[in-house]
């Protein structure tokens, strides 16, 4: 009787375990069907937002296909516009007076019974935004005296240490590499640094890419966009695989106000 | 000494064989031959009548002592002869043989003392005392033959003098006993050998040095019975009067090629048992042979083969014990700690066999002697080397070349000195590769990577590795060992190399790319046991342990441009991660009665970690340096109330500079001996960590890992509490071993430096530290089932379990931990023919977790550009395909005349189905859709090896 009774408490003891660490399943299943937001809102422009489905992994296009049909508001707090489908999955407002800085927009809509919805701060325009040299004549070894190797300085006003992004969009659209660092590879004509909270970006001539017309932008920008920045898929492998960062509730992507000041830069070689 | 008269018989027979000469002619049947021997000489011969008859022996021998002529004797007819601890001389067809040969001669009465030859011309027998003996089929007849010695006309013959015998003593009650078991062929101290006191439950194991005390013996004329696997058991009889000086009980070798399972879950009953122990795992190395190995008998490779040890991890050596990681399991090494616990790439592990004597791996709830991980903890015992002759020995496998020498330097001290270093063949290469060829490589502490889209690299890299044991063991006194350890091992590869020129960059010099890594230990330790009296010893130790993990990167050329003019460039890296650790800790046993024993200690230690990550010889991209004042002290008690109870309290406190808090780590082990068969076990605890391994992801050229401290903001303190019970089952035969399982954890860091911006267009150079802390739960029962004798042994092994993290980086659930393992089922398989060992190694485990794209998405930056992402499943929401290899391993040793081991020869089949196993998956994006690659382990492998000893 004893000897049963022993064997039926080791019985229920090892039931116990094996529920007990057969419990707890989880499914990320239905994060294919969020939709993909895009909108960047520049304060005092339109607004535009484009909607896309995601890609399957073999998909080779270039977007998911647009979301079409859908119902778009986006509030102020105190004032809700409705935005129109101009082109499939794009949906726009017309009125450049609704982005004011300081303001913070909500976005929502419905979308396959859940409401999709994302937040964003108009971020106060930078002052101050300037260029130490606005032509740099470049050969390697002969970098202007700022500091060396460095061909020139932007700076702005940042108190606060607020986010910025820098974006170089080169208007020439070639790319001739700059020789100090071999700059091996073809880039895209436009590309962006992330100041990091500073109030001062240095153009070095190891790093910065290429010779060119450069239309410089100084991008007041939130948390939410240099975290999307700072992200990449490149090296990504089944152990250091992160999702994207996103401040779309219900979605992914990116909902984010911008405040905008462009200056010209150009470095030549001779 | 009284250790003299314990394996007096043993050393009789020695001597005998050595000084007597046989100057004749000989021509009779062997056992003829042996009877001579037995009646003239007063040795006792066991051997199969019927067998030996059947040889005819027809020699003249020149005055040649009588072990070789018992060896030329053998040798001619293909036989072994043996000398057993009691003195007796087997003559064996087989290796085999002896265990039923033993069993015979058990039958037969014991004989009167030997007797002692002055001179030897032997001639006829006389008075034969022949036995009729019967197999147990009763079928066929066997002979075993005894002589006994008798006054012959040639010889000249006399008793042997007796030993003086004592002088009359009163026997004493309640004694207390205290000695040290050794091995009586190299003069070792036998670390966990039972001293059992013969009819009476009282029992004891040897400590580390091979010492023992037994109180309240009830008198001294008690047996003790001494047995310890791999050695022949012994039982010695108390001497009244003698018991003033240390016991020294010498143990003899089995004969090697008995097959005995080395590996023992230390538990109820198991040979060489203490069932006061919970979740430990012993080993001894020196039948690692006989396990598949590749290249290298690889002592943590083998713990991975028990239940609790994950066996699928062959990108690292180090122990994930029980939903652990290796950075949770502390290597302690003759004291001292070891921080890189594996060469190449995790493949083999850093320790090397031929140095070491014994290893504990303790799997949790572990004694409050140890502190500082989380999860266990392996120690790992240096060889103290034979003091009584010089033995070489060489390994060579399609590896590395591993040659060893144990000598004594003096009458009282010995010397060790072991050395491997891998050699570049194709063997290495291909490992190399395996574990080295992808960008996204991690679980190695680093090296060339070469990713996809990189310049094509022309050649091979030259990478070694090497480590170096030295060992000096000094008895100062009778009381008093002072030892001296050396370890030293690294990993060096050299990837320079020169660069193809894209062509846009024109025609010119190609670039020079310098690229050296080394990563290792240096550590040493000075060690002073010394024995206060017959209850109280201590060890104290002073150690230095040290970890490096350096790489160098340069870039120099020139090229010229397409002006005509020649330009030139030079960038370098260099990253450096170094740490010191300087210890001192004393350690005291204090055995009160049999059922109390007190340890304690103290502790003090001073860590510094440098870790720097400078560019171009200006940029300090990670600058470094902290350090940690560590000490504290412990205490624990093992109490036995009753024969069948065993209690053991402890606690140990830590004060932790960079946080100057104090730790309390309170710990409890009991057990309780239901009957002959069955015994229960428990263990609790809290136990604290203070600096961690951590990864630096590096898309470009591999990933690498780092020691740093934990501290006051960023990196926490960790801790864990474990609660294990089991129960465990055991008759001659069987064991049977149930243990369960829940640990908690908190304070996990995950700590990874990103480097961004080393590409055109990617900004400056920087680093981005990222510090996740996170908790962990882990739960798990596991089952083995071991056959522990006969031709056939071996054990089955199950682990069901789950380890789970929750960190808030990856969301608010838990989920499954990077080494968390449902099912894991291991089948080792050992059987012993004569002079081989063949050996199958199943290992079957569920898919270790990963983290799946399930989807891409493209938006469009603000700068223009059009960035595609990957939507992801939760963190290793996905798992792997199973896991799960055949090994095959074939050994055959080579013995001498007399039965003694001098090597092996063995052949080892890894992943003999070649069943492809993933390591993990690479991602990455090509014409904007989602590329899927897998990283594999392993596939089929063969490797050779060779050991060869001499003495």
């Amino acid at each position: 009787m004893e000897i049963r009774k022993q064997t039926f408490t080791i019985i229920a003891f090892l039931t116990f375990l094996f529920i007990s660490l057969h419990s707890c399943k989880k499914d990320g299943a239905s994060a294919v069907s969020l939709p993909v937001v895009q909108a960047y809102l520049y304060g005092g422009q339109a607004i535009t937002v484009k909607l896309y489905q995601q890609k399957s992994l073999t998909d080779t296009a270039k977007y998911g296909s647009p979301i079409i049909g859908q119902q778009l508001s986006i509030s102020d707090g105190s004032n809700t516009i409705s935005l129109s489908e101009t082109a499939k999955g794009v949906y726009t407002y017309a009125d450049t007076t609704f982005l004011a800085a300081g303001k913070t927009y909500t976005l929502s809509f419905q979308y396959l019974g859940k409401t999709v919805s994302a937040q964003t701060v108009m971020p106060q325009k930078t002052q101050l935004f300037a260029t130490q040299h606005s032509t740099v004549n470049y050969v390697y070894g002969s970098a202007p005296d700022i500091k060396p190797d460095t061909l020139n300085k932007f700076t702005w006003d940042n108190p606060d240490s607020l986010g910025h992004v820098i974006v170089f969009n080169n208007l020439d659209g070639n790319n001739f590499p700059l020789a100090g660092r071999g700059g091996f590879g073809q880039q895209s004509n436009a590309f962006e640094y992330d100041t990091e909270g500073k109030s001062v970006f240095y153009v070095v001539s190891n790093s910065f890419p290429y010779y060119g017309n450069y239309q410089v932008t100084l991008l007041s920008a939130n948390k939410e966009y240099i975290d999307l920045l700072k992200s990449n898929t490149i090296g990504a492998n089944s152990q250091n695989l992160l999702n994207t960062p996103t401040n779309v509730v219900n979605g992914i992507g990116i909902f984010t106000a911008l405040q905008a000041d462009t200056l010209s830069f150009i470095v030549y070689n001779r | 000494m009284l250790g003299f008269t314990v394996i007096a018989n043993a050393q009789t027979t020695g001597q005998i064989l050595k000084k007597n000469k046989l100057d004749r002619f000989v021509a009779r049947p062997m056992d003829d031959l042996l009877d001579t021997l037995s009646v003239n000489y007063g040795l006792r011969f066991v051997f199969e009548r019927d067998s030996l008859h059947r040889y005819d022996v027809v020699e003249r021998f020149f005055n040649e002592p009588l072990n070789k002529v018992l060896a030329k004797v053998c040798r001619q007819f293909d036989l072994h002869y043996w000398v057993d601890a009691s003195g007796a001389i087997y003559i064996l067809q087989d290796v085999d043989d002896l265990a039923r040969l033993k069993q015979i001669a058990a039958t037969i009465k014991p004989l009167p003392p030997p007797v002692k030859t002055v001179t030897a011309q032997a001639d006829t027998t006389d008075e034969q005392d022949v036995e009729a003996l019967y197999d147990k089929d009763g079928k066929r007849k066997r002979e075993v033959s005894r002589k006994r010695a008798q006054p012959q006309a040639l010889a000249v013959q006399k008793p042997v003098e007796p030993l003086p015998s004592p002088p009359e003593n009163k026997v004493h009650l309640l004694v207390t006993v205290s000695g040290k078991v050794i091995n009586q062929s190299s003069g070792e101290p036998l670390p966990s050998a039972t001293v059992r006191v013969h009819d009476t439950p009282l029992s004891v194991s040897t400590n580390s040095d091979g010492a023992f005390t037994i109180f309240r013996v009830p008198s001294d004329t008690c047996t003790l019975d001494i047995s310890f696997s791999g050695f022949q058991p012994y039982s010695f009889k108390l001497d009244p009067g003698k018991l003033v000086l240390p016991l020294v009980l010498g143990l003899y070798p089995s004969l090697s090629t008995l097959n005995e399972v080395t590996i023992l879950g230390q538990k109820s009953g198991v040979m060489n048992t203490d069932v006061k122990k919970v979740g430990v795992l012993q080993l001894s190395p020196a039948n690692l042979d006989k396990l598949p190995s590749l290249g290298e008998k690889d002592v943590m490779r083998a713990f991975q083969l028990m239940p609790g040890v994950g066996a699928t991890n062959e990108s690292s050596s180090g122990a994930y014990v029980r939903g652990g990681t290796p950075d949770q399991n502390l290597v302690v090494f003759d004291g001292f700690t070891i921080y890189q616990v594996d060469h190449l790439y995790g493949f083999f592990s850093a320790f090397n066999s031929n140095a070491i004597k014994d290893l504990q791996l303790f799997k949790g709830g572990f004694s409050a002697q140890y502190g500082g991980r989380l999860s266990s903890v392996t120690e790992i015992n240096g060889k103290e080397g034979n003091k009584n002759n010089t033995i070489f020995g060489v390994d060579l496998s399609l590896l590395s070349v591993n040659a060893f020498m144990e000598t004594p330097v003096t009458s009282n001290s010995s010397l060790v000195l072991a050395i491997r270093r891998s050699y570049q063949g194709p063997f290495y290469d291909k490992i190399f590769k395996q574990f080295n060829t992808s960008s996204g490589f991690s679980g190695g502490p680093g090296g060339p990577g070469g990713g996809p889209g990189g310049f094509g690299e022309q050649t091979t890299p030259a990478s070694h590795f090497y480590d170096a044991n030295i060992r000096y063991t000094n008895h100062l006194d009778q009381n008093d060992i002072l030892t001296w350890s050396f370890y030293s091992g690294s990993d060096k590869t050299d990837n320079s190399r020169q660069l193809q020129l894209p062509s846009f960059l024109g025609s010119g010099t190609a670039p020079d790319i310098t690229d050296y890594t080394k990563y290792g230990n240096l550590a040493s330790s000075l060690k002073w046991f010394r024995q206060w009296n017959s209850s109280v010893y201590s060890n104290t130790y002073l150690t230095y342990s040290s970890y490096f993990n350096n790489r160098e990167r340069g870039t120099t050329g020139g090229y010229t441009d397409d002006e005509g003019q020649e330009q030139s460039f030079s960038t370098s890296t260099v990253e450096k991660n170094n740490l010191y650790d300087i210890g001192i800790k004393s350690d005291w046993v204090w055995t009160m009665q049999n059922q109390l024993k007190l340890k304690y200690g103290v502790f003090a230690s001073r860590q510094h970690i440098n870790y720097d990550y400078v560019q171009n010889d200006t940029s300090h991209l990670i600058n470094q340096h902290n350090t940690a004042l560590l000490g504290g002290l412990f205490a624990e008690l093992e109490y036995d109330p009753t024969n069948t109870l065993h209690l053991q309290p402890g606690i140990r406190m830590t004060q932790f500079g960079p946080t100057g808090r104090f730790y309390a780590e309170p710990r409890f082990s009991a057990s309780y001996v239901l009957n002959d068969n069955y015994t229960l076990k428990f263990a609790t605890g809290q136990f604290y960590q203070f600096m961690n391994e951590v990864t630096r992801d590096d898309i470009a050229d591999g990933n690498r890992q780092f020691w740093v401290l934990s501290n006051n903001s960023s990196i926490p303190v960790g801790r864990s509490r474990h609660l294990m019970g089991g129960i465990s089952y055991e008759n001659d035969q069987f064991l049977l071993d149930i243990e369960g399982y829940y640990k908690w954890l908190n304070g996990l860091t995950q700590y990874t430096i990103t480097q961004t911006g080393f590409g055109p267009g990617r900004g400056t150079p920087a680093i981005q530290e990222d510090f996740y802390s996170g908790t962990g739960r882990a739960k798990g029962i596991e089952v083995l089932l071991q056959k522990k004798l006969g031709n056939y042994t071996g054990w089955l092994s199950y682990t069901l379990a789950d380890a789970e993290n929750k960190f808030a980086v990856y969301g608010t659930n838990f989920y499954p931990a990077d080494q968390d393992i449902r099912h894991e089922f291991k089948a080792i398989n050992m059987y012993h023919y004569s002079r081989w060992n063949f050996a199958a190694v199943f290992i079957f485990s569920t898919g270790h977790p990963y983290t799946a794209p399930l989807s891409t998405y493209s938006i469009t930056n603000a700068d223009g550009t059009r960035q595609t992402y990957f939507n992801v499943s939760g963190k290793n929401a996905e798992r792997l395909p199973d896991y799960h290899r055949l090994d095959l391993s074939a050994t055959y040793d080579l013995l001498k005349i007399n039965g003694d081991k001098i090597g092996s020869i063995g052949l080892s089949l890894f992943n003999v189905y070649n069943h492809v196993n993933t390591w993990y998956r690479e991602y990455y994006l090509q014409n904007n859709a989602a590329v899927t690659t897998n990283v594999n382990y392993l596939g089929f492998t063969p490797n050779i090896t060779l050991s060869l000893r001499w003495k």
